[in-house]
């Protein structure tokens, strides 16, 4: 193994320091983490059965955790925002017409609607089974970028991805805003949640329209990146 | 003997232990690779190789033996004996920042690279002088 630079002593020590550090933390943790610890989650699980919706992790993340999530998504976007910012350039703005390879184009025709009617449903179906609106989004993202690579003619519209966007931003913030006014409390749930129809799809109130909107904002905004970014590697 | 080693492997503290220890060489897999490293995107994929070891780390003790997935379905019908839910939904949240940070980074770079034609750390001292 050849390294590219030799380390030096301060490295090395440095190095070990910090794994004797770490070792020993573990050590301590290790000594009291078997079973009979208190685990938060009992709380939340047993709070969970009253709101109707099956899957937990998508209460938490969605529900109880609303606001982060809010947050989070916002992160997101400014991400996304700086990458347009920093990697769009006016005036190298065309994808270049290069024929790709002939099974890419023929593969990405059959395939991309399959993708697509499966991070709708992981995205639609997040409050009753695996999944959510951030992995269905990224679902949809990863089909776009199928067909972005493929060159087939296909583009993105800037504006109207930021429609969507736009629009799933603002309906994220009047939902929270309408609980807020109804139920005292910001992302209440407002809507009916029945809970002898838990698993089923129409149940849970609003915590599936907020993981659907959820997940047309993330699909939309890695669409957006996943353009920028090719767009500049093509340029050059 | 194949049983013995399963049957060894399957208790829950074995399991943890090797987790933990699993993800903790994972995480000095990474160190390193920031360490040694110049290339701006062999770090970011060091970045990443660390990321990915906490992810492991929190997923992976959060597990317990003979428990569910805290979801209903096929004949489950009760919140009782499943997994905790919240390393889950914190490891989700983790994962979404550190993909927006990871591709801001890498877009940072791009443009860097585009400015000044440096690929490396050691020749970024534009800001000594």
């Amino acid at each position: 193994m050849s390294l590219k630079r030799t380390i030096p002593m301060t490295t090395v020590s440095g190095f070990g320091v910090s794994a004797v550090f770490i070792l020993t933390i573990l050590n301590i943790l290790m000594q009291n983490m078997p079973s009979n610890i208190y685990r938060a989650g009992d709380e939340l699980l047993k709070l969970n059965a009253t709101d109707g919706v099956a899957n937990s992790v998508t209460t938490v993340v969605v529900y109880f955790r609303g606001f982060d999530t809010l947050g989070e998504i916002a992160v997101l976007f400014i991400a996304s925002l700086g990458i347009g910012l920093m990697l769009t350039n006016n005036n190298l703005n065309n994808i270049s017409q290069e024929n790709s390879n002939f099974m890419l184009q023929i593969g990405a025709k059959l395939l991309s609607p399959v993708i697509f009617i499966f991070g709708l449903y992981i995205m639609i179906y997040g409050h009753l089974s695996v999944g959510g609106g951030f992995q269905g989004g990224v679902i949809i993202a990863s089909g776009i970028l199928l067909l972005l690579i493929s060159s087939n003619g296909f583009h993105i519209s800037h504006k109207f991805v930021e429609i969507f966007e736009t629009l799933a931003g603002v309906s994220y913030v009047v939902i929270g805003l309408i609980g807020l006014i109804i139920l005292d409390s910001f992302l209440g749930n407002f809507l009916p949640y029945d809970i002898s129809k838990m698993g089923l799809l129409l149940s849970g109130g609003i915590i599936p329209i907020i993981y659907i909107i959820v997940g047309i904002k993330v699909g939309s905004e890695m669409s957006v990146i996943v353009d920028n970014m090719l767009k500049r590697n093509i340029d050059d | 003997m194949i049983e013995t080693l399963l049957n060894f492997l399957n208790q829950e503290e074995v399991l943890q232990v090797i987790i933990v220890i699993g993800s903790m060489i994972l995480f000095f897999i990474g160190l390193f690779g920031i360490l040694t490293q110049r290339h701006f995107i062999k770090i970011f994929i060091s970045i990443e190789i660390m990321e990915i070891a906490i992810f492991i780390f929190f997923i992976g003790l959060a597990f317990q033996k003979g428990k569910t997935a805290p979801m209903l379905g096929d004949g489950i019908t009760k919140f009782i004996n499943m997994n905790d839910p919240i390393p889950h939904a914190m490891i989700l949240t983790a994962i979404v920042i550190g993909m927006a940070v990871l591709a801001l980074g890498v877009s940072m770079a791009i443009e860097y690279n585009k400015l000044t034609g440096i690929t490396t750390i050691d020749k970024m001292n534009g800001l000594k002088n």
